[in-house]
């Protein structure tokens, strides 16, 4: 518990020194830092329905956040998450406005669609990292960039709705992800993400595979002395992080948007890496971290509205944040990393 | 037939020329890190506030040259943090990049928004492109296949220059063969006295400098204007040409031309009407097949590259011992 305080505590200061420097950079670009974070928390959590505006940000960064635990954890960087996403968001949508099914029945297909596009987008890179040791990071990057540039090939030349603008047509509201209140298109999206995140500490925590997940992730020499088989795990952690990757999409699509259109999600996939980055791979912190993220980006619309500052400066304090806990985690550990050996530790 | 000829001819490569050098430039700056045995993630931002910087500097100078040393300092500064970061401090070298090409991405916008108050794109304002450096002679001695070596902006000289120099670096030089060692044998490296820190900064300034140059011709080159993220990847395409050539600056040349060939076909297959989306997934589809295809075949061969340069070092321990003991 000590252990964990500490941690927390490091990565609170860590936040601190981000924001001194992004306050730094705020003055640069000709605004008052104070005013600036002040009208972050006001568009945040000034009422009611920016609250629900917040969690509403937050479940998309959640969900993807627990896809990249669940990489992590496994000692993968699935930095494909945006990639899967948009292609789980529109296998969502497809299912959505193609298959007429029943209420319930409908939102679970879909989803479950969602889940294998997700899954079978990561599944080349997945499967040639297992094998032949190809990097994940490269190859998955890339590979968001096809995602994104085939989904809106499919939405403006295969499906668009007709006198719409780059969108397919809307989803039957049978399909529809219920709404938690009537004032915000809050759904049950959250509760998904929530349940995810809690799922997957269970997991890692209690059950064999998720120890030797971690064992792979942590020590992979160790693992298969153990008898994990090492190949055969890190091909099932990437394709279980693209599937929860593919259910944001999912979940994107069903709950707020009820279509899918050209850059429906732009950075959520990059922002759930950061938040379970900053969670330091478990699942239960990135709750935290993904709120935090939420928060900023629902904070930032304001932002637009009532500064000159442009709301991409969050992503600016994102950025800077991961750099200095980086730093940071270093710093602790200084002394046991070898020259030409290092790793971030989860 | 008809349509593969007006597809392939003299424009088309000398457009791949064009279209090579940015990714190029980038491509030999990781060359540095990869040698250096540094996973450098980061060349996206690094050519990213390269071209943005560029654009400022030569909107204020009037002047392309100092754009381009514009360009650069920010790219080194960038370059600079991630030394300090994965180097000194022994960060992760996959999070660090990744957050640097964040910040690269986010900082741009904000700042163009910041000054010319607009979001997208940075047009006009007065930025000064980059000459056109036309060959005298050029025209008399190749006659129409002239634009396969003149009419090019300097960069891309200079891009095609680079790779022999950096052979001759890598093969001849006392800096070329410390970052090699320190890249593949750093216990070795440490033996001989070499300061891997101070090895990996110097690679890691120069990979700066690179993809600095890189951006100015994004930016300064043949379009001289600056959008969102208009390094578009070709720092992780970059990366992934210095995963199977491992940094050699030869395979790197090679791959380059392979992706300039796909970034000029794909541009020129729009024209022809086929959907543009479709179109522009051509250079990223190549890059993860070459990858995946190659990827199989590099593992043995590094190994076996480090075990050859070991035994030199090897061999070159013994001469020295025994020319330390001969005089006894």
């Amino acid at each position: 518990m000590r252990d964990h305080l500490r941690a927390a505590s490091g990565q609170v200061i860590a936040i601190g020194v981000a924001l001194l420097m992004g306050a730094i950079i705020i003055l640069m670009v000709g605004e008052s830092p104070l005013h600036v974070f002040m009208t972050l928390l006001r568009g945040a959590f000034g009422d009611q329905e920016k609250i629900a505006g917040t969690l509403l940000q937050t479940t998309p960064i959640l969900i993807c956040g627990v896809a990249a635990c669940i990489g992590l954890r496994g000692g993968m960087f699935n930095v494909g998450i945006e990639g899967q996403l948009f292609l789980g968001g529109f296998a969502a949508a497809w299912v959505g406005f193609a298959m007429p099914l029943p209420a319930g029945i409908h939102t679970l297909a879909a989803l479950a669609l969602a889940v294998v596009a997700g899954a079978a987008w990561v599944a080349i890179p997945a499967y040639f990292r297992a094998r032949y040791n190809t990097n994940e990071v490269v190859s998955t990057i890339l590979s968001n960039y096809v995602a994104v540039l085939l989904t809106s090939y499919f939405t403006i030349f295969l499906f668009k709705r007709p006198g719409g603008w780059s969108e397919t047509p809307p989803i039957l509201a049978t399909s529809y992800l219920p709404e938690i209140f009537t004032f915000s298109r809050l759904n049950w999206g959250l509760v998904i993400g929530l349940v995810l995140a809690v799922g997957a500490a269970l997991v890692f925590r209690y059950t064999k595979w998720g120890y030797g997940v971690t064992m792979v992730g942590s020590a992979p020499k160790f693992a298969e002395y153990g008898g994990v088989n090492v190949k055969r795990q890190g091909f099932l952690v990437l394709l279980l992080s693209g599937a929860v990757g593919g259910l944001a999409g999912g979940v994107e699509t069903l709950g707020v948007h009820h279509r899918f259109m050209e850059g429906f999600a732009p950075g959520f996939g990059f922002d759930g890496l950061i938040a379970a980055l900053l969670a330091n791979g478990s699942p239960v912190a990135t709750i935290f971290t993904a709120l935090f993220f939420g928060a900023l980006r629902n904070g930032s619309l304001l932002l637009e509205v009532d500064t000159s500052a442009s709301r991409e400066i969050i992503t600016v304090i994102q950025a800077l944040i991961i750099l200095s806990v980086s730093a940071q985690v270093l710093v602790r550990k200084r002394g046991d990393s070898q020259a030409g050996e290092r790793r971030w530790k989860f | 037939m008809e349509i593969l000829d007006k597809l392939i001819n003299v424009a088309l490569i000398a457009a791949t020329l064009r279209t090579t050098a940015p990714i190029l430039l980038v491509a030999l700056g990781g060359s540095f890190t990869t040698k250096a045995g540094i996973f450098n993630i980061g060349l996206e931002g690094q050519m990213l506030v390269g071209a943005f910087f560029a654009v400022l500097g030569s909107i204020w100078t009037g002047s392309a040259l100092a754009g381009v040393a514009c360009g650069v300092a920010a790219a080194l500064v960038f370059a600079l943090v991630f030394a300090v970061l994965v180097v000194s401090f022994k960060a992760n070298e996959v999070v660090v990049g990744l957050a640097l090409n964040i910040l690269a991405g986010g900082m741009t916008i904000s700042l163009m928004k910041a000054i010319f108050g607009t979001r997208g794109s940075i047009v006009g304002h007065g930025i000064v492109g980059l000459p056109k450096v036309q060959l005298p002679g050029a025209r008399d001695l190749l006659g129409s296949w002239a634009p396969l070596i003149s009419g090019f902006t300097p960069l891309v000289y200079a891009a095609f220059i680079a790779v022999p120099l950096l052979v001759v670096c890598y093969n001849r030089t006392r800096l070329g063969l410390y970052i090699r060692v320190v890249g593949e044998k750093p216990e070795a490296a440490e033996a001989l006295g070499i300061s891997i820190t101070r090895v990996r900064y110097i690679a890691s300034l120069l990979c700066g400098l690179l993809a600095g140059l890189a951006g100015a011709h994004l930016s300064l080159g043949y379009i001289t204007m600056f959008t969102e993220n208009m390094s578009s990847g070709r720092g992780f395409m970059a990366v992934a040409i210095l995963i199977f050539s491992n940094g050699d600056p030869l395979k790197v040349l090679a791959g380059c031309l392979l992706f300039g060939f796909a970034d000029a076909f794909s541009l020129r297959l729009q024209t022809f009407g086929y959907p543009s989306y479709l179109v522009l997934t051509v250079p990223y589809v190549v890059a993860l097949i070459a990858l995946f295809a190659l990827s199989y075949r590099a593992r043995p061969r590094i190994i076996a590259e480090t075990l050859e340069s070991m035994r030199k070092l090897l061999s070159v321990d013994k001469n020295t011992e025994a020319g330390g003991k001969n005089p006894q």
